[in-house]
C-alpha cells in the first residue's frame, strides 16, 4: 500500500501537479498514515528522490525544482500541525538573500526542500548584511549560514560572502559556523565559491538543502567530538 | 454562387499578394488598395530608391512589372519615366497600387539598410499646432533594448514625414543588456559606446527619413526644434551618458531616476541639430521605464471608468493595472524569452522567424516572416509550437517532453534544425510566461479585481503583433478574458512619444498618470512567489484567478 502511494506521489512531483500530490497525501490519511508517516515515508524520501533524480537528469527543469520543494513544505506544514508531538529538528540554518541583492525566488526552493527535511529555517529575507547574518546565526543557535547571490556583484562583493567569512574567522566561529552560498554565478565559475570564503555551493536549490544537510552533520559531529 | 460574385463581394480593401524579385532575393507581400509598393517594401529589407517621400517627384523608384493588373500610370509617373520604358512595364513604385496578385521586379533596389518603415495605422493623429512657428520640425523616439523606433514631424501642420524602425545597434554587444548590466560585466567605457551608438542610430535614422522623404537633409536638421526621447530605464540612462551602476542599488528599484544628459551641447553638435531641444522622458522608477507612461499616453487607460490591464512584452516586462482610481505598475524579467535572444532558435519578430505554427490534416505548418525558410522562432510562434504540442500530448504541462527526445529536442520540420524546440528553451519560457501571468494576477489580487472585470486588456509592444491569444491562453501567459476585450498594439511607445511631442495637452496627461501610479516591487511579496511557482506548469492561468 505504501509503496503505491510513495509511486503516485513521486509521479506527481515529478509532473509538478501540486494537486494530483495532495490528493495522494489526503488519501493516505484518510486510508489511516498518520501524519508522522506521510512526512518521512513519504514526503521525505519523495525529496530524497528528486535529488538524486535532479542530479542525473540534465533535462530535469526550474519547473520541477520550484514544485519539489513547494509541495515538499507545503505537504510539511499541513502534516506538521497534525503531528502528535513536536517533530525532532536535525538543524538550524540562517538563510537571506546576500547585501544588495533582492532576489528571493531561489532560496525559496532551498528552503521549502530543507523544511521538508526536518531542518529548522530562520529566513532573513533579501538584502541582508554580512553583520545580520552572523549575528542571527550566533542568536539563533544555527549551524549554517546560507547565503543567495543572484548577481555577480552581490556574490563577489566585500560586504556579502566575505565579509560573513571574515567575521566568522574574527570571533573564532568557523567550526561552530559553516558557510553555504548559492545562485547563477556560482554556476558561471565552479570555483567561485571558494574565493568569497564559502565552505560548499550547490548548483541548485534542491542540491542545496542535500549540501546544507550535510554541513549540518559535520559541525554536529565536530561539537560532539 | 459564381466565383466572379464573390470576388466582386471583396471589400475594395482586401489585400493582394505581391511578388518581388531583386537579383539576391524574393519577398511575398500582402497589399492593400490604398498601400502603394513602395510603402510596402518600405517595411522590409527591399527597399526602393528614393528622395521625395513618395510625391513622385523624384524618378527615382523605378520598378519593372512582370505580371499582373495595377493603377494606369499617373501623371508623374509620364512625366518622370520615357514612353517606351513606360509601355514596357517600367513604373513609379510610389505611384504602383496592385489590383491582383501580380509580380515585379527590382533591379536597382536601395543600398543595404537597417532602417524599415512603420505601420501608420495606429500611430498617432495630430492636429497641428499653430503657436510653433520656428524650427518646426521635431522628432519621436522610442528607444528599445533591441529596437529604435522613431518618426519624424512637422509640429506645426502636424504631418509626420516618416517614421523608421531599426535593430538597437547595442545587440551587437551581446543582446540582453539587463542581464549584462546585472553581472556587472558592462565596464563604464562599454556603457559610453552603447549611449554613443543610440544616439548615432538615432540621427541615422532621422537621416534616412530625410533624405528619402524629403530630399534634403543638412537644411532640416538645423530647423528640428524638439526632440523627445522615451525608453526603458537602462537604455535611457546610457543614452544620457551614465553608467548603469546605480540601477542595481537596491534603493533605487521603486524611486525615479534622473535621466539627464550633462552633454547637451556637444549632442547637439553631433547632431548637427543646434536648435534641437533634446527631452528625455523620465522613467517611473528603476525598472519601469517612460516607454510604459508613453503606452499608458497612448491608450489613455487611465481616463476610463472601467480597470484596464496593460503590459508591454521586452526583455523587462512592464505591467500596468487601472482600478479606477490608482494605477497599479510593476515589471518583471519578461527576459529574453519574448524577444528571441538567449533561446536556441529563438529570433525577435523578423523575415524568417516563424511566427505562426498550426497543424493540417496531420501535418506542421509554419508560417514565417516575409515567407522565407524557417531560421528559428520569435515569441508568437514559439507560443503556438507549445500550445499544440501540449495538445498532441507531445509536452507535459511540467515542460518536459512525453518521450524522451534525441539531443533533447523536437523537430516540426525534419529537415530543418531551426524547427526544433528545445527542453531548455521551454524551460526558459516557463519561467518568462509565469513571471508575467503571476504579475498580472497578484495586481488584480492588490486591487481586488478578478481577470473577468477587465474593460480591456491591451498588449503592447512588437510582441503582440503575430501572437495567437488562444495559444498565449493555452500556455498561461495571459489569463483567460473574452478575446474582444484584448487589444493589440504594437507600436504604443511610439505613439504615446508622439502624443506628448506634439499635442499640448500630453504633459497634463502624463502628469496625472504619475500622480496616480503606485509602483509595486513584486520582489519582496511572498504571494507573488507563490503564483509564480504555480504559473511554471504549462496550463491556463488557474481559473480562480481569473472568475
Amino acid at each position: 500500500m505504501l509503496e503505491a502511494y510513495i509511486q503516485s506521489y513521486n509521479e506527481a512531483v515529478f509532473e509538478t501537479d501540486k494537486q494530483a500530490a495532495l490528493e495522494v497525501v489526503n488519501k493516505a490519511l484518510s486510508e489511516g498514515l498518520t501524519p508522522e508517516d506521510v512526512v518521512f515515508k513519504l514526503v521525505i524520501p519523495a525529496v530524497e528522490a528528486m535529488m538524486a533524480r535532479i542530479e542525473s537528469d540534465p533535462d530535469s527543469n526550474l519547473a520541477q525544482h520550484f514544485m519539489t520543494a513547494q509541495i515538499a513544505a507545503d505537504v510539511t506544514e499541513r502534516m506538521l500541525e497534525k503531528f502528535s508531538q513536536p517533530p525532532e529538528v536535525i538543524g538550524r540554518v540562517v538563510i537571506g538573500a546576500a547585501h544588495g541583492d533582492l532576489h528571493s525566488l531561489g532560496k525559496r526552493i532551498v528552503i521549502g526542500c530543507l523544511k521538508s527535511l526536518m531542518v529548522d529555517v530562520i529566513d532573513l529575507g533579501t538584502n541582508v548584511s554580512a553583520i545580520k547574518f552572523v549575528d542571527a546565526a550566533i542568536e539563533e543557535d544555527a549551524q549554517v549560514i546560507a547565503v543567495s547571490a543572484m548577481m555577480v556583484h552581490t556574490a563577489t562583493g566585500e560586504h556579502g560572502s566575505m565579509e560573513i567569512r571574515q567575521l566568522l574567522r574574527e570571533r573564532g566561529l568557523e567550526d561552530k559556523i559553516k558557510l553555504a552560498v548559492g545562485g547563477a554565478p556560482y554556476r558561471f565559475d565552479p570555483e567561485l565559491y571558494a574565493k568569497v570564503g564559502a565552505d560548499a555551493w550547490a548548483p541548485d536549490g534542491v542540491t542545496a538543502a542535500k549540501v546544507i544537510v550535510q554541513l549540518i552533520r559535520e559541525v554536529k559531529k565536530h561539537d560532539a567530538a | 454562387m459564381a466565383d466572379s460574385d464573390t470576388l466582386l463581394q471583396q471589400p475594395a480593401d482586401s489585400p493582394v499578394t505581391i511578388t518581388v524579385r531583386s537579383d539576391d532575393q524574393v519577398l511575398r507581400l500582402p497589399l492593400s488598395a490604398d498601400t502603394s509598393v513602395r510603402q510596402a517594401l518600405d517595411t522590409t529589407e527591399l527597399r526602393v530608391r528614393a528622395a521625395c517621400g513618395g510625391q513622385g517627384t523624384c524618378g527615382a523608384c523605378l520598378i519593372q512589372i512582370v505580371s499582373g493588373n495595377f493603377n494606369p500610370p499617373t501623371l508623374a509617373e509620364r512625366q518622370k519615366i520615357l514612353p517606351e520604358d513606360l509601355a514596357n512595364g517600367m513604373r513609379l513604385s510610389c505611384q504602383l497600387h496592385a489590383r491582383s496578385g501580380s509580380e515585379l521586379y527590382l533591379q536597382h533596389p536601395a543600398p543595404h539598410s537597417e532602417w524599415k518603415s512603420l505601420d501608420v495605422n495606429q500611430l498617432h493623429k495630430a492636429a497641428g499646432n499653430p503657436a510653433v512657428t520656428e524650427h518646426v520640425y521635431g522628432v519621436a523616439v522610442d528607444l528599445g533594448t533591441t529596437h529604435i523606433r522613431l518618426s519624424f514631424w512637422n509640429r506645426q501642420s502636424g504631418r509626420r514625414i516618416g517614421s523608421r524602425y531599426s535593430v538597437n545597434p547595442q545587440v551587437a554587444h551581446g543582446a540582453d543588456i539587463l542581464t549584462r548590466l546585472d553581472a556587472n560585466r558592462l565596464a563604464d567605457s562599454d556603457c559610453r559606446v552603447i549611449g554613443q551608438q543610440a544616439r548615432k542610430a538615432i540621427i541615422e535614422g532621422v537621416r534616412d527619413i530625410l533624405s528619402r522623404d524629403m530630399g534634403e537633409v543638412s537644411p532640416v536638421l538645423a530647423e528640428i526644434g524638439k526632440v523627445l526621447i522615451v525608453g526603458n530605464t537602462a537604455m535611457l540612462t546610457l543614452i544620457c551618458g551614465n553608467s548603469g551602476d546605480s540601477l542595481y542599488q537596491p534603493e533605487n528599484w521603486q524611486k525615479p531616476i534622473a535621466c539627464l544628459p550633462d552633454d547637451v551641447e556637444a549632442w547637439r553638435g553631433v547632431w548637427r541639430t543646434p536648435h534641437a531641444e533634446i527631452g528625455i522622458a523620465q522613467p517611473l522608477a528603476g525598472f519601469i521605464g517612460s516607454d510604459l507612461l508613453a503606452d499608458l499616453v497612448a491608450t489613455d487607460v487611465i481616463g476610463q471608468q472601467r480597470p484596464m490591464l496593460l503590459a508591454d512584452f521586452g526583455t523587462n516586462t512592464e505591467i500596468a493595472l487601472w482600478d479606477g482610481q490608482t494605477l497599479w505598475a510593476t515589471s518583471v524579467p519578461g527576459g529574453p524569452a519574448f524577444e528571441g535572444v538567449g533561446m536556441r532558435n529563438g529570433l525577435t519578430a523578423e523575415t524568417g522567424a516563424i511566427c505562426r505554427v498550426s497543424k493540417d490534416a496531420g501535418c506542421w505548418r509554419l508560417r514565417t516572416i516575409g515567407e522565407t525558410p524557417a531560421r528559428g522562432y520569435c515569441a508568437s510562434g514559439f507560443i503556438d509550437a507549445v500550445a499544440l504540442m501540449l495538445d498532441e500530448q507531445l509536452l507535459k504541462p511540467s515542460g518536459r517532453f512525453t518521450q524522451p527526445q534525441t539531443e533533447g529536442r523536437y523537430l516540426l520540420d525534419r529537415d530543418n534544425p531551426h524547427t526544433a524546440i528545445y527542453g531548455i528553451d521551454v524551460d526558459i519560457f516557463q519561467r518568462a510566461k509565469a513571471s508575467t501571468a503571476a504579475a498580472m494576477t497578484q495586481l488584480l489580487a492588490f486591487a481586488g479585481l478578478k481577470a473577468g472585470d477587465l474593460q480591456t486588456l491591451w498588449i503592447c509592444g512588437s510582441f503582440g503583433q503575430h501572437l495567437d491569444l488562444d495559444s498565449a491562453m493555452r500556455v498561461g501567459l495571459l489569463p483567460a478574458v473574452e478575446l474582444g476585450r484584448i487589444k493589440l498594439f504594437a507600436n504604443a511607445s511610439l505613439a504615446g512619444c508622439e502624443k506628448l511631442l506634439l499635442d499640448p495637452a500630453g504633459e497634463a496627461m502624463l502628469n496625472a498618470i504619475l500622480g496616480r501610479a503606485h509602483v509595486v516591487n513584486l520582489g519582496g511579496v511572498t504571494e507573488y512567489e507563490e503564483r509564480f511557482i504555480d504559473n511554471l506548469r504549462l496550463q491556463p492561468v488557474p481559473t480562480m484567478e481569473c472568475g
